[in-house]
């Protein structure tokens, strides 16, 4: 039996049960208590940019068409017919007007309405046997959009996402909004590892502790051009509403408008791209990477959306570009993920340089990307390693950064020009971060 | 340019070309990946486009703008490189893998340049607790003669998965 108290208690001492990454019991807690409400990202505005524009995602087993419909309104639906229950659209993207169930032909327009059924007047006796009006696929309970991200919840209550989103909103924005246009996302590749979800999701929120063991091949090899593992401790870690990440530390800059479009070009962005950048992000956005010298790298939204903006060489002259990527920790089961990443650019940025930051993005993550690979059989071990009996007795140690009366061994910066906390240097922060939201949903009654 | 029937199987020009990717499979298997650099050419693209399920009709089953690879040589290189490093935990163990070269047919192309298609199973297997995985796929090779013999300048690797099943391309395919 699941003593889910004490496994919380443990985890909020940064102390973590080793079969929670493992245990299909928690992972049923976690459909019931966390999928079942948080806020959970599903697609961005730009797949699916005309009327008729449509992908199918997941949120654990439930599949949701998201539309656009013919008025131009995002739509997110249950993709179940309403008759019998057969899935309306098979397809995983592509452009409709209507979903015709194959079963029975059941039709629905792109907004979900029940537009007709064979033989209505027939078989149901018209209006009076079946009222048509009002029928309609299964609306997500509550859907909400920002920077086009478009985020669906379980919970009808659901607090607005603005809300929930908090002060990482000032983060997000340096990964989905560099310009007015925004950000176009290409993808998703899809692969399934044989790992449990929050590994990935947790490695992105903070750790920068792995990156120069685990990654020490992209180093060897020049992909960058300065050792950047070894320099990974001289960034900061911040958390900030249910977000947290990494960040870089750049060269040292003068404080002013010019340093801030030293930093990026120094991170390769090209001039054309940079008056936008600036026009676009506040004079604090601005700050943290001018005046505090910090770019932002790895994140994660809690609690399976992450992020990732790196700069690699893309050609031998040693020309260096910066990509973004979403990805997002789609869990299938306790011991499998499903890893869905996309490429993200900004949709005004020059063509060129699209095409640059596209190719860094390949060589780095995504399913072939040299980062990503040696992550991935990282955590695949972990998983296989939680299943067993000896996890049982093993709380993995989760503590870095902590006195062992669990007191921070550092303060936080005082001149980090973002919200919430950082901290120089490494720890296990932003992990505990996510840990602590992880534990607040598995405290609270299954919805 | 491409004649729409392929070359005689006693072709020796199809002869050269199903050699050259049974002997390519065997530097891969091999994990002689140096050696298999030496296959290609300067100009080599390598692309693997990510494939989707799209309703019949649809008119397109594969995403624009996105693939699982789109190299350069350079990129290639950089893999390759990084394989040979002490610090390629995914590939250390390594893999044991086969790769199955079959249905190969062979298409004059420009001058003495081929257009080969065949089917590619990956058979591919990692320490001794985990399933093994298989990837599935078309590839259309352009080979160009040389004076060293054929060379890849072009392959487009066509994965008969939406969903990869396996844990990373740290492979080539």
């Amino acid at each position: 039996m699941l003593d889910l108290s004490s496994i919380v208690s443990q985890v909020r001492r940064g102390m973590i049960p080793a079969h929670v990454y493992a245990d299909p019991e928690i992972f049923a807690a976690e459909r019931d208590r966390l999928f079942a409400r948080s806020w959970v990202f599903l697609a961005h505005e730009s797949e699916i940019p005309d009327p008729g524009d449509y992908v199918v995602r997941r949120v654990l087993a439930d599949s949701f068409i998201v539309a656009r419909d013919e008025a131009g309104a995002v739509r997110v639906m249950f993709n179940m017919c309403l008759h019998r229950g057969m899935q309306v659209c098979r397809a995983e993207m592509g452009n409709a007007s209507h979903f015709r169930c194959p079963y029975h032909a059941w039709t629905y327009r792109n907004d979900g309405r029940l537009a007709g059924l064979p033989f209505h007047r027939e078989a149901y006796g018209g209006e009076d046997g079946f009222p048509r009006a009002g029928q309609s696929l299964l609306p997500a309970p509550s859907m909400a959009t920002h920077n086009g991200l478009i985020f669906i919840s379980g919970d009808p209550g659901a607090p607005p996402l603005r809300d929930y989103l908090g002060d990482f909103a000032f983060y997000l924005d340096f990964y989905t909004r560099q310009s007015p246009a925004g950000v176009e996302l290409r993808g998703p590749q899809r692969w399934r590892v044989k790992a449990n979800w929050k590994i990935g999701a947790e490695n992105f929120a903070g750790d920068s502790y792995h990156t120069p063991h685990t990654h020490a091949s992209v180093v060897d090899i020049g992909l960058f051009r300065e050792p950047k593992a070894s320099q990974r401790i001289q960034g900061a870690l911040y958390q900030a509403g249910p977000g947290a990440g990494t960040t870089y530390k750049l060269p040292p800059g003068a404080g002013n408008e010019q340093s801030f479009a030293d930093q990026l070009r120094y991170v390769g962005y090209p001039d054309a791209m940079i008056p936008a950048m600036a026009a676009t992000w506040s004079e604090r956005q601005r700050a943290l990477i001018a005046d505090s010298g910090f770019m932002p790298s790895a994140a994660t939204l809690f609690p399976n959306l992450s992020f990732v903006h790196n700069w690699p060489q893309v050609d031998a002259a040693g020309t260096v570009a910066p990509f973004i990527s979403l990805r997002q920790w789609q869990p299938v089961s306790a011991r499998e993920t499903e890893v869905l990443s996309w490429f993200a650019v900004d949709a005004a940025a020059p063509e060129d340089f699209k095409r640059r930051s596209y190719r860094a993005y390949l060589m780095c993550f995504g399913s072939s990307g040299m980062f990503e690979q040696d992550d991935v059989e990282n955590w695949v071990s972990i998983t296989e390693m939680a299943a067993g009996s000896m996890a049982r007795r093993l709380n993995l140690n989760s503590r870095m950064g902590l006195t062992s009366e669990g007191k921070p061994l550092k303060p936080p910066l005082a001149n980090f020009a973002g919200p919430g906390l950082a901290y120089r240097g490494f720890g296990e922060y932003g992990q505990r971060h996510w840990l602590s939201q992880w534990s607040d949903h598995l405290s609270r009654e299954a919805r | 340019m491409t004649a729409a029937r392929p070359l005689p199987y006693g072709d020796p020009a199809h002869l050269a070309a199903h050699q050259f990717l049974v002997e390519e499979a065997a530097l891969l298997d091999a994990a002689d990946y140096p050696g298999w650099l030496e296959l290609l050419c300067e100009d080599i693209r390598y692309l693997m486009p990510v494939r989707v399920t799209t309703a019949r009709g649809a008119g397109f089953d594969s995403l624009a703008g996105m693939g699982h690879f789109d190299e350069d040589l350079y990129a290639l290189r950089k893999r390759v490189q990084r394989l040979a490093t002490d610090h390629a935990w995914t590939e250390d163990p390594p893999s044991r893998t086969r790769h199955f070269v079959t249905n190969v047919r062979t298409f004059r192309h420009d001058g003495d340049d081929l257009r080969v298609e065949s089917a590619l199973l990956l058979f591919r297997s990692r320490g001794d607790t985990r399933e093994a995985d298989l990837v599935s796929a078309g590839r259309t090779d352009l080979l160009r003669a040389t004076p060293d013999g054929l060379r890849l300048a072009r392959r487009e690797i066509t994965v008969d998965e939406s969903v990869l099943r396996t844990q990373n391309l740290a492979v080539f395919l």
